[in-house]
């Protein structure tokens, strides 16, 4: 029956059709429109006055010496953050690995920022790092140490943001390496225990090999979250000092109202980067990374 | 096969009614919009004529807190004064939430029939066409641009088209603690020449720490601009093409002057995320003894200061001179309704029952010469000395930042700020920058 085997080719593209609809609605067609803003000089309230101006908005960012600014800015982010997230959230994980009842409740702590508002978070943080009545300078003025200027000098405005965004972002990654932690059979462990393994080794030769797939994920995640990052230096910052703090994402919105191709165009930019970033992940890494 | 077939009719019902019920909640949410909350309203449901014949204006402002409160009021009285027009205000955000979402509305055609427009956005909007030329509406009812203070309408009219009108609108002032001044025989600075001695007569400094600085200025443009038309520059040359501050080294002269006072502790730069309230926080607590700031906190700051508090106008270098500020009322040309419109923009501007108390109650500047020759305002200004203060300066208003690319050339303005008020950048190298930079964004 031709009719019914044409049906059961069918079948499977009617079935996902409804998600794809939704795919195509909501990533495909605003990524299409973002490519095709970028080569305006777009004006939102009247299209007849858009211009079209081919490539003139990628010549001007990358002539810009404001991009690269807020470029290294957000790599320099990226780096520390995922850098120092994954160490701390590692050793804190490994350190919580063993059930008992101070451990959960360290645990729950660490956790806590995670569930509070990013924005609650920075404005907490914004009076504690204020330079003249701030707890933070407070502590170091006691303890006989230099105060610091936080996030009101551009020597150390990148650096107060990097502190607030690790200080928050590491329940969460703690959570995930204990439980891949647990999962790990205790009976590998006895296995090294006989052959008299030091604990050094069993770390790097058993434990971190079979957690490798959740570190990579997190590797990934935070990556690519820390590229976008927005709200902290929203309320914090504002991108400044004279542009210290000014992100990638940041800088796409400070020209949403003047000058919206621009923004596109710096957002075909960064989705580049992030795709790439993460093909190199994927070639570099996935050998490394042990599936069991 | 038949019951693959029923499941595919089924999937594509529940679909369809899925959808349908999306929509339903879209006209469901809408008739709830009589309430002045911060929802986003969609006025095209509300434009069918409702209840009566009722004419539905959608009203977008920035006004929030107390002024909000103010605003409500002056709507509710329209609405109890007009039976046949229904006005719904919302509020949107501050100034420039309210123009991003402006922007997203006329694009999508949802755009309110008038809206709240900051001022220096004016021209912007007006080069996109989507403002109605009030003209007509003017003479109709038998009013001219010439009943409104000369000094605010400086962004009112583009092409020859008066497309807004003066509503919420301030100045930058010399805010003064005359106690403190005082205490050192010194009198309130009128040029930059006595500012500099003043401020740094103020300053008292302790193992390295600033107690008090001499005066202070929220981060704005707002106030180098005020200095530029003091020292005789202009923002923008008079065509439009270029910056009016660079090559006859007014600019220098502004920021090196700001730097030289910054150096000494005379003037305190705050930071840029919430300077306004830092600077004014600081003015109460007597942390500085001076302060440019907007005549919008001259209320705020009477109710809360416990010494002699006086404003007076911002010294002058060549000339007395400063810029306004706050924002104006224009009517949407996508709207439907703009008799309507025009009813609620014309009593809000010139009945006594309108505009009138709401400039009472805010601080605003009155904007009609009927409301500053009104009993009312001679009255408040009688009492409050210093807010006629801030009118009485409007006679030296000028606007010289007056182009459609202004907003953008003011993100690179600020990024010039910064790097000489925060990094301590070399100020010529940084203007020359700042001017390639508007050069290039003005020829577009």
């Amino acid at each position: 029956m031709d009719k019914q085997s044409r049906w059961a080719q069918l079948r499977p593209y009617m079935m996902i059709a409804p998600a794809m609809a939704g795919i195509l609605a909501f990533v495909i067609y605003p990524i299409l429109y973002l490519i095709y803003l970028s080569f305006f000089k777009y004006n939102l309230m009247n299209k007849d006055k858009s211009k079209f101006i081919g490539l003139d908005n990628f010549t001007q960012i990358f002539t810009r010496a404001d991009f690269y600014k807020a470029l290294s800015n957000t790599m320099i982010y990226t780096a520390s953050v995922v850098l120092l997230t994954m160490f701390i959230s590692l050793l804190i994980a490994v350190w919580l690995n063993k059930k008992s009842k101070i451990n959960v409740i360290v645990q729950a702590g660490i956790f806590t920022p995670h569930i509070i508002s990013i924005v609650s978070i920075s404005l907490v943080w914004l009076w504690l790092m204020e330079p003249n009545l701030g707890f933070l300078n407070y502590v170091l003025k006691t303890l006989g140490l230099p105060p610091s200027q936080w996030l009101q000098s551009s020597k150390t405005a990148l650096l107060s943001v990097i502190i607030v965004s690790v200080w928050q972002g590491i329940g969460y990654y703690v959570l995930i390496i204990v439980a891949a932690l647990q999962s790990i059979s205790p009976s590998i462990y006895e296995a090294a225990a006989l052959d008299n393994a030091s604990k050094w080794k069993v770390f790097y030769k058993i434990t971190l090999p079979i957690i490798s797939p959740q570190l990579f994920f997190i590797l990934v995640i935070m990556t690519i979250g820390s590229f976008k990052v927005f709200d902290t230096v929203q309320v914090m910052t504002g991108g400044g000092p004279n542009n210290a703090t000014n992100t990638i994402v940041y800088y796409i919105y400070g020209f949403r109202t003047t000058n919206i191709g621009y923004s596109a165009a710096t957002g075909v930019v960064l989705m580049a980067i992030i795709g790439l970033l993460t093909f190199v992940y994927f070639r570099l890494l996935s050998k490394k990374v042990h599936y069991q | 096969m038949k019951k693959n077939k029923v499941t595919l009719l089924l999937v594509l019902t529940m679909i369809i009614s899925l959808l349908a019920g999306c929509a339903g909640a879209n006209n469901g949410s809408n008739t709830n919009s009589g309430t002045n909350s911060g929802s986003a309203n969609t006025p095209e449901a509300d434009e069918q004529p409702a209840k009566g014949g009722k004419t539905t204006v959608q009203f977008w402002h920035s006004l929030g807190g107390k002024n909000g409160e103010y605003m409500d009021a002056l709507i509710k009285t329209f609405n109890e004064t007009h039976s046949d027009i229904e006005v719904v205000g919302t509020f949107q955000g501050n100034y420039d939430e309210t123009v991003t979402k402006l922007q997203q509305a006329v694009a999508a055609n949802t755009a309110p029939d008038v809206s709240m427009l900051e001022r220096a956005y004016v021209q912007m909007f007006a080069d996109s066409e989507v403002l109605e030329d009030l003209t007509p509406f003017l003479e109709s009812s038998s009013l001219s641009a010439d009943d409104f203070t000369a000094g605010l309408m400086g962004h009112s009219t583009f092409n020859d088209k008066l497309v807004s009108l003066p509503l919420n609108r301030s100045t930058p002032i010399l805010h003064v603690n005359k106690s403190m001044l005082d205490e050192k025989g010194l009198a309130v600075p009128t040029t930059w020449e006595e500012m500099n001695q003043v401020a740094n007569a103020l300053v008292i400094q302790e193992n390295g720490e600033f107690k008090r600085y001499g005066f202070t200025m929220p981060y704005d443009t707002w106030y180098p601009i005020a200095m530029i038309s003091q020292a005789g520059g202009k923002f923008f040359n008079d065509d439009n093409t270029s910056i009016g501050f660079a090559d006859n080294g007014v600019g220098e002269k502004v920021f090196n002057q700001l730097k030289k006072l910054q150096s000494t502790g005379a003037l305190y730069y705050p930071p840029a995320q919430d300077s306004g309230n830092i600077t004014n926080q600081m003015f109460v607590e007597g942390k500085v003894a001076m302060m440019y700031q907007s005549t919008g906190s001259i209320g705020g700051l009477t109710e809360a200061v416990d010494f002699d508090y006086v404003t007076a106008f911002l010294p002058k270098d060549e000339v007395f001179a400063n810029p306004t500020g706050g924002a104006n009322v224009a009517m949407m040309s996508g709207s439907k309704n703009k008799e309507a419109a025009w009813e609620f923009i014309r009593w809000m501007e010139t009945d006594p029952q309108g505009g009138l108390q709401f400039i009472l109650k805010s601080g605003y500047l009155p904007f009609t010469n009927k409301m500053v020759e009104s009993a009312e305002i001679k009255a408040l200004w009688e009492k409050e000395p210093n807010r006629k203060v801030a009118y009485d300066q409007l006679q030296y208003a000028v606007d010289t930042n007056k182009a459609v690319a202004w907003p953008e050339v003011m993100h690179e303005f600020f990024s010039a700020i910064e790097a000489i008020m925060y990094d301590s950048k070399d100020v010529k190298s940084t203007l020359d920058t700042f001017k390639k930079e508007a050069d290039r964004i003005l020829a577009q």
